[in-house]
């Protein structure tokens, strides 16, 4: 597992969550990029119920990553954050006096994979209640591990197809100390994922961007 | 009376011999048949003067009368010899000589064996001198080649290397195992970024897995102090196959370590100084050790990070610069 870059890109003026994703993918081929398959990231959030102590609840998001079709993440609000088997969201369910589903809640980004090189991009449409809240875009620099060594090529990459949209080096890695590395989990991704969809829902419903 | 053995040599050549030489030079072929004839007669003439001496004298009535006979007899014999050889010498004047120029000398005759067919000696013997000549040719223009190429990065540390080891033996293909161990684990600790770690997996022959920083790692599988051949993979990559061993056959899943696995390969091949295998490893590793930034700089000609999603893959043999494949000159 490489470095890994996950943002939002805005809907372009006057176009469609879904044209503005057409046009990404034109770009990415028109670069040579190869499409992969698809992919999908979600997350459901749960409340801790039965808070005796009177502190604030945390809240505790559990999240699926189709590049680990066999893992299941869970990740507490400010940590901890913690991977485990798939058959987890069977636990949460038994939990459920202690962890309340927040119905509405669940958030997903699906779309297309491409490869271009040592690159892995994936272009999704962020979905909340089935309503189309924008757009996401992951991209994996596979043949390096340290983020901060190369950023700056990734950067150049980024811009490449995504102009002046480009995004500042995720906070995951600058707040780490130096001689960064990012760990063979996804870790690191999931919770770029969680900063993109939290933002994702405190914004507007876009008007006329439903779909299925 | 002297007897002139030596006569015996000029018959001993054979019939097929002489005739090979008549068909290669073309010679006087009816002074030929007839020296052959007169081969034969100096045979015939040489044996009668043998078979007189064995006989001994024959019976006659007085001892005298014996002794004159057989000197007579002797005499005889002996001229028809005399006659007969200065026969020889005056036809194998006629001949003419046997082919001197044939480049192969006597082993040319060996085009004219009947049995060529069953064995292919004269046409295996030329093939075998073919490439002898060649061989000797392309050894002269490489070891002057190789004695022209200098590493001017190491120019300054051969002469203290060499004032330290006297003598490299030429063939260091047979450098003692502690010797090899001693080269390369002083070259790790001159580069603490690179971690050097020697296995020998099979018998003595070292494979060295180079670990650059958090970058990349290469497998250098080594003979004696050669590097024969190297392969470069991404840091997260795996280096040993299932079994648990070095896996020094799969190459990296990453097109940029293939990329640099090809120049490190070029690498191999630019620096060579088979008198100083020990120069050449260090200076492999100095230029390997350019790597430690491949992410991190840009190509030296174009600016850029990235042409074609790579980054600048080559490094420069002199200068370490990096730049991309298609940038460099
Ligand atoms: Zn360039």
């Amino acid at each position: 597992m490489g470095v890994t870059c996950v943002c939002q890109v805005p809907v372009a003026e006057g176009k469609s969550v879904q044209q503005t994703v057409d046009q990404l993918h034109k770009k990415l081929e028109q670069l040579g990029a190869v499409k992969q398959g698809s992919f999908f990231v979600d997350c459901e959030t749960y409340h801790a119920t039965g808070n005796a102590s009177g502190q604030p609840s945390k809240l505790l998001y559990v999240m699926h990553n189709s590049e680990t079709p066999l893992s299941c993440m869970a990740l507490f609000e400010g940590g901890p954050y913690l991977t485990a088997d798939a058959n987890f969201d069977v636990l949460m369910v038994k939990l459920k006096s202690h962890f309340q589903n927040a119905k509405g809640h669940k958030v997903e980004s699906r779309g297309a994979r491409y490869r271009y090189c040592d690159f892995l991009v994936k272009v999704g449409t962020v979905t909340m209640s089935s309503s189309a809240r924008g757009i996401s875009v992951e991209v994996e620099y596979c043949a390096c591990v340290v983020p901060g060594d190369c950023w700056n090529l990734m950067k150049e990459f980024m811009q490449s197809f995504l102009g002046s949209n480009v995004p500042e080096i995720p906070s995951v890695f600058t707040s780490k100390p130096e001689g960064l590395f990012a760990p063979a989990d996804c870790m690191d991704t999931m919770s770029q994922y969680l900063e993109l969809f939290s933002k994702v829902r405190k914004q507007q419903v876009l008007p006329g961007s439903s779909v299925r | 009376m002297p007897l002139r053995i030596d006569v015996t040599c000029a018959p001993a050549l054979t019939v097929g011999e002489i005739m090979a030489d008549v068909m290669n030079v073309g010679v006087n072929l009816e002074a030929f048949s007839q020296a052959i004839n007169a081969i034969q007669a100096l045979r015939s003439s040489v044996t009668r003067v043998f078979d007189s001496l064995k006989d001994g004298m024959k019976n006659k009535e007085t001892l005298e009368g014996r002794e004159k006979a057989f000197i007579a007899e002797f005499q005889d014999n002996l001229q028809s010899v005399n006659r007969d050889l200065t026969e020889l010498e005056r036809l194998s004047n006629l001949v003419g000589r046997p082919s001197e120029s044939h480049p192969l000398h006597n082993s040319g005759l060996l085009s004219l064996d009947p049995v060529q067919d069953k064995t292919p000696l004269y046409s295996q013997l030329l093939q075998a001198y073919k490439w002898s000549n060649k061989l000797q040719y392309h050894a002269g223009l490489a070891s002057s080649l190789l004695n022209q190429q200098s590493l001017k990065r190491s120019a300054n540390q051969i002469g203290a290397s060499a004032k330290r080891r006297p003598k490299v033996q030429p063939s260091t293909l047979v450098l003692p195992i502690q010797y090899v161990d001693d080269v390369i684990s002083r070259i790790g600790r001159m580069f603490p970024d690179m971690s050097i770690e020697l296995f020998r997996p099979n018998g003595t022959s070292a494979v060295l897995l180079v670990t650059l920083g958090k970058v990349l790692k290469a497998i250098v599988v080594m003979r004696s102090l050669f590097i024969d051949r190297t392969i470069v993979r991404g840091y997260h990559e795996n280096v040993h196959s299932e079994d648990g061993k070095l896996d020094i056959w799969s190459k990296s899943n990453y097109q940029v370590f293939q990329k640099v696995t090809d120049h490190a390969t070029t690498a191999l091949l630019h620096y060579q100084l088979p008198q100083m295998p020990d120069v050449v490893v260090r200076s492999f590793m100095t230029w390997l050790r350019s790597y430690i930034k491949l992410f991190q700089t840009p190509c030296q000609r174009c600016g850029k990070f990235l042409q074609d999603g790579l980054p600048p893959t080559w490094r420069d043999f002199r200068t370490l610069e990096a730049f991309h494949d298609t940038c460099r000159q």
